[in-house]
C-alpha cells in the first residue's frame, strides 16, 4: 500500500511535514520519500511540474490519485486508511468540531508565522517596509497569545484538541516548531513551549523531523523578542 | 435542531456564505440568522466576541459547540449531518481526493483575490504600492487561469471537483461569485462564468445569496480586466 506511494518534499516545510507525520501516524511507513533542495531550485522542476502544475511541495500521489494540498493529504489518508494507526478524528462530535476548529485556525497561525519568517522570500527588496515588519511581529504575538490560551484552557500535558492526538495536532505541531526553530522565547510562552517538549518526543514526530534540523541543531533568533 | 443553531454573519463575506450554503444543503433551514453590519463594526461586538475571541464572522454555535472557522463549520456539518440532506463528501477515493484537493486549493484562490479586491482594507495607505497591486492582479490571473482549465477538464456542467455537487462546490463558489461582483469577465473566464450560471440557479444559493446584492444588483469593476 505505501509502496504505490511517492511524496516529494522538502526540509523544514510545515506543509510537507504535516503529511509526513500523517504517514507514519497511519502506519504508512516504506512510502517513496524524495527529498527535493529548495536552494538548487529542485521545487520547480519537471519531477515536481509531473505531479503538481503549481509546481509546489508537498506533491503525494498515491497510485494515479494525486493530492497536494498538505490538509487535503491528510483528511484523504485518514479516510482511506480509517481502520489503521492512530485514530486522527475522534469519535463524538464535541471533539470534532473542536479539532476542525483548531485545524483551520492552524492555517492562520501559519500564515502569521510565515509572514515573519519568509517576510523577505515574499516581499521584493524594494518594497520591504519597516512599519510592515512590525505590523506583522504585532499579528504574530497577538496570535501567539490566543494558543497560549487555548493550551491552558485544554490543560497540562493534552494536545491541541483535548486529551488525544489528533488531526488538529498533525497539521498544527509543525508550525509550533517552526516557531521555535526560529527562535521563540520558551519563557514568554510556556504552554507552548510544554506541548513543543511533549510532540518531539512523539515517534511520528521523530521520524520526520527536518533533516537539516539535525545536522545543525542551532536555528535562527528571528522570533526572540516576540 | 436548526433551533439549536446561531449564525452570525456579515452579508458579502465568503466565508459566511459558506456556512449558509452548508445550512441549506444539510436541511437546517431555520437557525438563528444574525445579520451584522460591517459598516457599523458590529463584527467587533461583544455579541461576537462572546462566540469568537478573534471578533470575526461567520461565527457559529449549535448548543455548546462552537465552530468559528467557515471550513471547519462546513466539516462539522457534513459529519454531523451525514443522514440528512445532500451527500457532500463522495465515497470513491478519486472523488474524495479531487474534492478535498479543490477544497485547499480554493484556499489560495480566495486569498489571491482578497489580496487584489481587499487590497486598501489589509495595506495601510502609507504602505500601498502599484507594484504590489500589479504583482497581486497577475498572480490571481495565473490562479484564474488554473481553475479554468480544471473546469475544461472535467467538462460542461461539471461542478468543481467531479460531476456531482459537493463540499468543494459548497466552499469556493462563494470565491467565484465574488470575483464575478467585482468584474470578472465570463468572456475572459468561458468555464468560471458557465459554473457561476450553473451554480446561481441551486436552491441553497439563491436562499444565501448575499441581501445587499439583491438590493444593488450593479457590482464594481475592479476585475473587468484581468
Amino acid at each position: 500500500m505505501a509502496k504505490s506511494m511517492t511524496l516529494l518534499w522538502g526540509s523544514g516545510s510545515p506543509p510537507c511535514w504535516r503529511v509526513m507525520i500523517a504517514l507514519e501516524e497511519k502506519k504508512l511507513q516504506g512510502y517513496n520519500s524524495r527529498l527535493l533542495s529548495f536552494d538548487k531550485e529542485e521545487i520547480k522542476s519537471q519531477e515536481v511540474f509531473n505531479v503538481n502544475p503549481r509546481g509546489q511541495v508537498p506533491s503525494f500521489k498515491h497510485g494515479d490519485v494525486i493530492v497536494n494540498e498538505s490538509y487535503a493529504a491528510c483528511f484523504y489518508l485518514e479516510s482511506q486508511f480509517k481502520s489503521q494507526g492512530t485514530k486522527l478524528i475522534p469519535g463524538s462530535t464535541e471533539e470534532q468540531a473542536l479539532m476542525y476548529q483548531r485545524m483551520f485556525e492552524g492555517l492562520t497561525f501559519y500564515d502569521k508565522l510565515t509572514a515573519v519568517i519568509f517576510y523577505e522570500y515574499y516581499v521584493p527588496e524594494g518594497e520591504r517596509l519597516a512599519s510592515a515588519v512590525k505590523r506583522r511581529k504585532e499579528a504574530l504575538s497577538t496570535e501567539l497569545k490566543l494558543w497560549e490560551g487555548f493550551l491552558h484552557k485544554t490543560g497540562s500535558g493534552s494536545n491541541l484538541a483535548g486529551k488525544s492526538f489528533t488531526l488538529a495536532d498533525v497539521v498544527v505541531f509543525p508550525t509550533v516548531a517552526t516557531l521555535f526553530r526560529f527562535g521563540l522565547s520558551e519563557k514568554r510562552y510556556p504552554r507552548l513551549a510544554e506541548y513543543y517538549a511533549l510532540l518531539r518526543e512523539r515517534p511520528s514526530v521523530k521520524a520526520s523531523w527536518p533533516p537539516h534540523w539535525l545536522e545543525n541543531t542551532k536555528g535562527q533568533d528571528t522570533l526572540n523578542d516576540i | 435542531m436548526a433551533q439549536d443553531m446561531t449564525l452570525l454573519w456579515g452579508s458579502g463575506s465568503p466565508p459566511c456564505w459558506r456556512v449558509m450554503i452548508a445550512l441549506e444543503e444539510k436541511q437546517l433551514q431555520g437557525y438563528n440568522s444574525v445579520l451584522l453590519s460591517f459598516d457599523k463594526m458590529e463584527h467587533k461586538s461583544q455579541q461576537v466576541l462572546d462566540i469568537n475571541p478573534r471578533g470575526q464572522v461567520p461565527s457559529f454555535k449549535h448548543g455548546n459547540v462552537v465552530v468559528n472557522e467557515s471550513y471547519a463549520a462546513c466539516f462539522y456539518l457534513e459529519s454531523r449531518f451525514k443522514s440528512q440532506g445532500t451527500k457532500l463528501i463522495p465515497d470513491g477515493p478519486e472523488e474524495q481526493a479531487l474534492m478535498y484537493q479543490r477544497m485547499f486549493e480554493g484556499l489560495s484562490l480566495y486569498d489571491k483575490l482578497g489580496a487584489v479586491i481587499f487590497y486598501d482594507y489589509y495595506v495601510p495607505e502609507g504602505e500601498r504600492l502599484e507594484s504590489a497591486l500589479k504583482r497581486n492582479t497577475e498572480t490571481l490571473a495565473t490562479e484564474l487561469k488554473l481553475w479554468e482549465g480544471y473546469l475544461e477538464k472535467l467538462g460542461s456542467g461539471s461542478y468543481l471537483a467531479g460531476k456531482d455537487f459537493t463540499m468543494t462546490d459548497v466552499v469556493v463558489f462563494p470565491t467565484v461569485a465574488t470575483a464575478f461582483r467585482f468584474g470578472l469577465s465570463a468572456g475572459h473566464y468561458p468555464k468560471l462564468g458557465a459554473y457561476h450560471a450553473l451554480m446561481k440557479e441551486r436552491p441553497s444559493i439563491k436562499a444565501s445569496w448575499p441581501p445587499h446584492w439583491l438590493e444593488n444588483p450593479k457590482g464594481q469593476d475592479t476585475l473587468k480586466d484581468i
